[in-house]
């Protein structure tokens, strides 16, 4: 238990000074480019979220009615802040933009606490749309030769396409990973 | 029937939300977002002063013809050249009886603080001596704050990238009647010369 506090008192302040550094300090850097705001920025929030989550090992959502809710407004958010307007309203709006980050870091931290708890095939499910759906990002901002985001140039664009594309082929490999795993652990028991 | 609703009832939100944001799963760009966020067509275009290549004040309104009317600013390093060269092919591909007694060209600078009118009329001469009823101009005694806000209650989005001359913008003409109203816009990026011109012509002969 007082271990438990000792590490919560450390983790804790952590988080809250990386949120800080994140979201305000460095916050202008991150919007300058496409890449940096969209590869970096975001998943860092998401990361974060993932992390206080863990700090409580005991927080889980047991209902499946309201796990697949949960899931369904991550995939939703996700959806949204990813939307060329949206990243345009962020980069010239500072409260639409911390909305974003606060968003971001409530998704990572609400599927630690789905995940403690789904079906093993709904969390491979949910991982397999969030791969087709960076996937498609990817492709359409690699591909489209027209400008989608005001705030940023069309070279940054082609370039955070690339990278998603990059990104969606790991989540890939690591989702069949994870399956396959599972299913050979499965059959074994 | 608890264990459907509250996925269903959360599904619904998200879907509402989504697509109140993109008017209806149309718009996905802020390009797009402002166009539509300006209004249904036909209306009004706001009015304006605005001096041309010669430095003749004037405004849409009393030209009394219909006008093609685009937006740009010359140290664009691209795109706005392309819809001009695109401006270019359409004005002599148009029936020479329609331009300019019936039809003008207007391309209008955004860039009040860059753009004046030796830059404009110098910008102009490359397009030939041949461009009657084709006006370049700058928008005239009008503050930075108030024609933004005229760009936009056109459907224009316009947002100038920190740090850099570069202006990011949408690049759609608009078409206006003699009554001084949007009736048509046009997106050069998607829409062929073609399709432009016809449907400039079929506005015309509606009149």
């Amino acid at each position: 238990m007082l271990k438990r506090k000792i590490t919560l008192s450390i983790t804790l302040p952590l988080i809250v000074i990386a949120f800080y550094l994140i979201s305000f300090y460095w916050n202008e850097w991150f919007c300058i480019t496409m890449p940096r705001h969209q590869l970096v920025q975001l998943p860092s929030m998401f990361f974060l979220g993932i992390i206080l989550a863990l700090c409580f090992p005991k927080l889980f959502i047991n209902d499946i009615s309201w796990s697949i809710a949960t899931l369904i407004f991550i995939m939703a958010s996700l959806i949204f802040w990813m939307l060329p307007h949206s990243i345009d309203y962020a980069v010239i709006n500072n409260s639409f933009n911390r909305l974003m980050h606060i968003n971001m870091l409530l998704d990572g931290f609400l599927l630690v606490l789905v995940f403690r708890k789904i079906f093993f095939e709904l969390k491979i499910l949910f991982l397999g749309m969030i791969t087709a759906m960076l996937l498609a990002s990817g492709i359409t901002l690699s591909v489209f030769n027209i400008l989608l985001c005001s705030s940023f140039t069309i070279e940054q664009q082609k370039q955070t396409g690339h990278s998603l594309i990059i990104i969606a082929t790991a989540m890939f490999v690591f989702t069949a990973f994870i399956f396959f795993r599972t299913l050979k652990q499965q059959s074994k028991s | 029937m608890k264990k459907f609703l509250i996925p269903i009832l959360s599904l619904i939100i998200c879907t509402t939300v989504i697509w109140k944001w993109t008017f209806g799963f149309n718009d996905f760009t802020i390009f797009s977002y402002t166009l539509t966020k300006a209004g249904k067509i036909p209306r009004e275009f706001p009015k304006i002063n605005l001096v041309d290549q010669n430095g003749k004040v004037f405004n849409i309104e009393n030209k009394q013809k219909y006008i093609l009317i685009n937006f740009v600013y010359l140290n664009c390093p691209n795109v706005c050249h392309k819809v001009n060269n695109k401006l270019e092919e359409i004005y002599h591909l148009i029936d020479t009886n329609i331009v300019p007694s019936q039809l003008e060209f207007v391309t209008v600078s955004f860039d009040v603080k860059n753009d004046n009118i030796e830059r404009i009329e110098k910008y102009r001469s490359y397009f030939g001596n041949n461009i009657d009823g084709w006006t370049f101009a700058l928008p005239y005694q009008v503050n930075e704050k108030d024609f933004q806000q005229f760009l936009k209650s056109i459907g224009i989005w316009a947002y100038k990238m920190p740090e850099s001359n570069v202006i990011n913008h949408s690049i759609y003409l608009f078409l206006i009647s003699p009554e001084n109203k949007i009736i048509k816009t046009f997106d050069p990026a998607r829409e062929t010369n073609a399709f432009i011109i016809e449907q400039i012509e079929q506005c015309l002969k509606e009149k």
